[in-house]
């Protein structure tokens, strides 16, 4: 086991579906100054930095790091660029955990950023797939998403009411999120009478897309003091992978996720994750995800999101909300993601989440997920 | 792992592919400063409290990060400090007259009539707007006079959006597995597997080792070319790409005598009746193309739905 972690300070920029007054360098200078604002700190206190992003197609960008580099004065420091998809922010974000915890940082930044008004985001999606099988007919990640929720529609009840309920719980919260774009209550009936994309994908089902940076600085147990009184601990993060067409990979429960759930609730010493986690944050890259995450994480048995959804527990004022920020209806700048979840739920045990600050929030789980459904991972923060 | 005898050829035909991808790229407000500019045969640079002049503008400083204190126009005289020649052109950085960093672009001249240090001079595009390709390029001006930074009093908007494109070609070697599998196809109009060791059951594509058992995988298998739909989802919006007429069905469908997925489409006439008609479970055939095969997943041209 390394040393304890804390996150110290966080930044996001204000997302968009299109920013067109700065390039994505400029995007991360925002993300991390706010970052360095709020742990009181700038870029001569870091000793390391992670840069995320999603995959280079999404912005024609090779490299970007060196450029990012210049434009937050990281020039001399070690600085590693990692990518995962979807979980790029996550995976950067365990990157820099590992090396604050392993002794070889005092403070690491970890910033994360999308830039996805710039390309074609779901056909770049589509090159995950093996160009010898597969990709010619591939609909980005879109496509296999409703697959697999068609395949658990059957078999766990994963309905299109229930999705509906997830999207309408997630697009209402996002309304307080002073850094969302998509504020727009809609009803379950909406949702369900939206346009079918993918069905069983709907429009109101779908994340807008997005530009925008995330930013988090971890802090060794020794130096925290110097950002806040009241850092968020990480207890326990973990990001595992699937093989990607082995013959007993399930379309139902998130194997990924289910076994980085088992690792990370031991390290935290979490039994019972319905009762002992008083916020959640999920990556909910469409509402479908959202039920296969209640159960691959614990929240209910298999075949029972359906129900936790409709009970209410979920929602701000039930026993263990999920995604009061919003979680990726309010905006989706999709390598950043993990970061703004990280973001999200670290300032609610903090206690001064901007959106909707849970009472008394001291223990907080996180998702995040890339490739398509292979990379899956969490983490769990408490005060 | 497989291990190939010396004898064994090495260059064998490759599988093609193309990703063929336009951008809508945003410059940031000094080089969309730059790149507006360049139509009024201004050279943008930045200025930086240090006193630095960067050509062509930069919003962040690579000194220390710091953002620009001015944007100035820079002289279209400089100093050639390197330079080399790629696919018959000759490329250079350059020192404009007053600032501090190198400007890569072309030189307008034969590599054996230049050498560092020689005075060069912008020469202009008239037929090029919105991009640093505006300058064609720096030609020798053994005589130019040493020009000086300017403040710039008034400027162009930035430009938001650049147009880009990127078109990559590939040529993915097939390796023994895909390459006996593709010629398969090919040859004989089947879709061949390797059982999974202890087994039956073919691992399609077929691999070397198993993902299960970790062992390495036994004989090879014919699939048939029917199967059962595992997931499946209704695709009813245009992306770009795409190469099949919306609304299709897109299928993850695990062939008989295989216990892998492959991904495939079927064809549909109306979305509502697809909902009802297609499903996990649903048993499909794989309909060919007519014509000479490919080699390829898509010498199936579609499934239909096995009725009854």
């Amino acid at each position: 086991m390394g040393r304890h972690v804390g996150i110290v300070g966080v930044g996001q920029t204000h997302h968009a579906r299109r920013r067109t007054d700065v390039s994505q360098a400029g995007l991360v200078r925002e993300a991390v100054d706010r970052a360095l604002a709020d742990a009181k700190l700038s870029m001569e206190d870091i000793d390391t930095v992670v840069v995320a992003t999603g995959p280079v197609l999404f912005a024609a960008v090779n490299q970007p790091e060196k450029w990012v580099v210049d434009a937050i004065g990281a020039q001399g420091k070690s600085v590693v660029r990692l990518t995962s998809g979807g979980g790029a922010g996550f995976a950067g974000a365990l990157a820099g955990y590992y090396q604050v915890a392993g002794g070889f940082s005092e403070r690491t930044l970890v910033v994360a950023y999308d830039k996805l008004s710039e390309g074609q985001l779901q056909y770049s999606i589509s090159t995950l797939y093996d160009p010898f099988w597969g990709r010619e007919f591939a609909v980005g990640i879109m496509g296999f998403s409703a697959a697999y929720w068609r395949a658990r529609m059957d078999v766990l009840g994963h309905t299109e009411e229930a999705a509906a309920m997830v999207a309408a719980k997630n697009r209402k919260n996002a309304i307080a999120n002073p850094y969302a774009h998509v504020k727009k209550e809609v009803s379950v009936e909406d949702v369900l009478n939206s346009k079918p994309l993918c069905w069983p994908i709907k429009l109101l089902d779908v994340p807008p897309i997005s530009d925008g940076a995330a930013a988090i600085v971890l802090s060794s147990e020794k130096m925290a003091h110097h950002s806040t009184s009241r850092p968020a601990w990480i207890r326990g993060m973990a990001y595992c992978c699937e093989a990607d067409n082995a013959p007993e990979r399930s379309l139902m429960l998130s194997e990924p996720l289910a076994i980085a759930s088992r690792q990370v609730y031991r390290a935290a010493g979490i039994t019972n994750p319905r009762r002992q986690f008083d916020v959640v944050e999920v990556q909910e890259p469409y509402s479908c995800f959202e039920l296969n995450y209640y159960e691959s994480l614990g929240l209910c048995p298999p075949g029972q999101a359906a129900d936790l959804i409709a009970s209410g527990a979920t929602q701000l004022d039930g026993d263990i909300p999920v995604n009061p920020s919003g979680g990726c209806m309010g905006a989706n700048p999709i390598g950043a993601v993990g970061v703004i979840r990280l973001i999200e739920a670290a300032t609610q045990v903090m206690g001064r989440n901007e959106t909707h600050q849970i009472k008394d929030a001291k223990t907080a789980l996180v998702q995040s997920g890339g490739g398509w459904a292979n990379l899956r991972g969490c983490a769990v923060l408490s005060a | 792992m497989f291990s190939a005898p010396d004898s064994y050829p090495i260059d064998l035909p490759t599988f093609h592919s193309e990703i063929n991808l336009p951008y809508t790229l945003t410059p940031g407000r000094a080089a969309g400063i730059f790149l507006a500019e360049v139509k009024n045969r201004r050279i943008v640079a930045s200025r930086f409290a240090s006193g630095q002049v960067v050509a062509p503008a930069q919003d962040f400083s690579s000194t220390n990060g710091e953002e620009p204190e001015a944007f100035v126009e820079a002289p279209q005289t400089g100093v050639l400090t390197a330079f080399t020649r790629v696919d018959g052109h000759v490329i250079g950085f350059i020192r404009l007259d007053g600032c501090d960093n190198d400007f890569a672009h072309r030189i307008l001249a034969e590599l054996d009539d230049i050498a560092i240090g020689q005075r060069v001079e912008a020469e202009w595009d008239d037929s090029v707007e919105q991009s640093v390709l505006a300058i064609k390029g720096f030609r020798i001006a053994p005589d130019a006079p040493v020009g000086t930074v300017k403040p710039l009093e008034t400027m162009e908007e930035p430009l938001g959006v650049i147009p880009y494109a990127m078109k990559l070609d590939y040529e993915h070697a097939y390796g023994p597995y895909y390459g006996r599998m593709f010629d398969e196809i090919r040859e004989n109009g089947r879709f061949m597997g390797v059982r999974s060791p202890g087994s039956d059951i073919a691992l399609l594509p077929p691999r070397e080792i198993d993902d299960v058992t970790h062992g390495r995988t036994g004989t090879w298998k014919a699939c048939a070319d029917t199967g059962t739909i595992r997931g499946c989802s209704i695709i009813n919006m245009e992306v770009y790409g795409q190469t099949r007429k919306v609304p299709y069905v897109y299928a993850e469908i695990v062939l008989d005598g295989a216990s892998t997925r492959m991904i495939h489409v079927i064809e549909i006439d109306s979305l509502e009746e697809a909902k009802e008609r297609i499903k996990p479970g649903t048993r499909v055939r794989a309909v060919w193309t007519q014509g000479e095969r490919q080699g390829r997943v898509s010498d199936i041209e579609r499934f239909e739905v096995i009725e009854g």
